[in-house]
């Protein structure tokens, strides 16, 4: 029973986007998704981390746009890449991006997070920003929240995540000069490459772990 | 002749040095920054780290949420006085009262009162003073032990280490004050530890990582204290336009000029 519950969580969070179509407020999808993915986190008992993380990169893919993500990353080059080695960038650089989130929320699965409910509209209401604050679980006092802004745009499918910063800093964009580099001494496939080995060796850690 | 000579070659060697490293326009001296940031995450690896990681395993968090919280009183008086000189009589107000009350029920610092009575823990650095003084852009710069900061940011480091009251009037003993300052800086190193390891599972280059993502945050930092009201807008904080790069739902075909327009954003 529990195993047909597991099994079905994912495709249960697949499912959601149809569910929740373009009427959801960016606030609500944040919200919602926020709350999932904390839920799922909760399940974490020391045995389970692999089974839990897998459920939540499930759970949150369908949520970020990667390719847009991509651009936004690598910038003025995304232009000069052809469709093919954007594809392939944006395949690397997605799961360099899902593991790297995995992880941050494991090590943060008690944190409390407060979706604040005025987001900000660009772009005629087709693009938002969410802020949330997050408390951190050992920070009794003193610590300030952390806030963690989200960059929504409105798609057919409902909104997607694009950008996502921390206390003012775009996880994203801080990738740029790294790739503006590669791009320049290696070239498009260098950099291609050279996220393939970064993922590659994440996974033997994750493995040897 | 020979100072014509050495004028060309350096020259020469300045630009050079930007033409290897021009990514970005915020790190002129991204060679210099390198070899420091190179040394500091030696000793990072080698002493800060492992020490950090011991400290937290030896001590309780209530332990090390004292000592934090009794920095963070000290720190929270030279606030004030960067309040004053910045001229934020609201700020400079809130940081008075939260030594008073801090040092007095919280036991010399040791526990936090004044946040739960809504007394924002907003501290003013000098970095900030000299921001608000008009000191906005500054480069980036890698302080040796203490890491990422700017010229600006460093140059008011240096000047409250180097005035430093704390340590004539609390830590009137060398020691003593050596040890405060070792246990500020594992304390510091401590509560970095989670930052880091995602610093150093995410990034590819983690230095040019580390720094774009420190003056961003740090940008940030400055225009949310420039505005009388909280920092409501957090601007994309890049010039992009993302539309022009990648029309919604669909991958351009490398079609610059003419971008896709989208059904669901008008624009």
């Amino acid at each position: 029973m529990k195993k047909l519950f597991f099994t079905l969580l994912p495709l249960l969070a697949l499912a959601m986007p149809v569910i929740a179509r373009a009427d959801v407020s960016p606030v609500d999808f944040v919200r919602d998704n926020s709350k999932q993915v904390m839920e799922t986190l909760k399940k974490d008992d020391g045995h389970n981390t692999r089974k839990v993380r897998e459920q939540v990169e499930a759970m949150v893919l369908p949520k970020f746009d990667f390719k847009r993500m991509t651009a936004l990353a690598v910038g003025k080059s995304w232009r000069t890449a052809t469709p093919d080695q954007q594809d392939q960038l944006a395949t690397q650089f997605q799961t360099l991006l899902v593991r790297v989130y995995a992880s941050t929320m494991t090590r943060y699965k008690n944190a409390q997070i407060d979706v604040k409910p005025n987001a900000i509209l660009n772009n005629s209401g087709a693009e938002a920003i969410v802020h949330t604050e997050v408390t951190l679980p050992n920070s009794s006092n003193g610590q300030k929240p952390v806030s963690v802004d989200y960059t929504l745009y409105k798609t057919t499918q409902g909104w997607r995540v694009f950008n996502v910063s921390v206390e003012g800093a775009s996880l994203v964009t801080a990738y740029r000069s790294q790739f503006d580099t590669e791009v320049r001494n290696t070239g498009v496939d260098g950099l291609i490459k050279l996220l393939k080995d970064k993922n590659a060796k994440l996974a033997a850690q994750q493995a040897g772990a | 002749m020979k100072a014509a000579q050495i004028a060309v070659l350096s020259t020469l060697l300045l630009a050079t040095g930007c033409a290897t490293h021009p990514s970005n326009p915020q790190d002129p001296l991204e060679p210099f920054n390198r070899s420091i940031y190179t040394f500091n995450d030696k000793l990072d690896r080698a002493v800060a780290k492992p020490v950090a990681k011991a400290y937290r395993q030896v001590t309780p968090q209530p332990v090390r949420t004292g000592v934090n919280n009794f920095f963070d009183n000290l720190l929270d008086a030279y606030s004030f006085v960067n309040d004053v000189l910045s001229v934020q009589p609201v700020k400079a107000m809130n940081d008075l009262m939260r030594v008073a009350v801090n040092t007095t029920f919280g036991v010399f610092g040791l526990v936090d009162f004044a946040t739960p009575m809504g007394l924002q823990n907003n501290k003013t650095t000098l970095g900030d003073t000299l921001a608000r003084w008009g000191w906005k852009d500054s480069s980036y710069l890698v302080l040796p032990v203490l890491g990422p900061s700017t010229v600006r940011d460093g140059l008011g480091t240096a000047t409250t280490l180097y005035v430093g009251p704390e340590r004539r009037i609390l830590f009137k003993d060398p020691a003593t004050a050596n040890t405060a300052a070792g246990l500020l800086f594992v304390s510091k190193r401590e509560r970095l530890l989670d930052v880091t390891d995602a610093v150093d599972e995410a990034a590819i280059d983690p230095y040019s990582y580390t720094r774009d993502a420190f003056l961003q945050l740090r940008a940030a930092q400055i225009r949310g204290s420039q505005a009388s009201a909280p920092a409501a807008a957090t601007p994309a904080a890049d010039d992009m336009d993302i539309d022009q790069l990648v029309a919604p739902d669909a991958a351009p075909s490398s079609a610059p000029a003419s971008v896709k327009p989208d059904a669901s954003a008008p624009r």
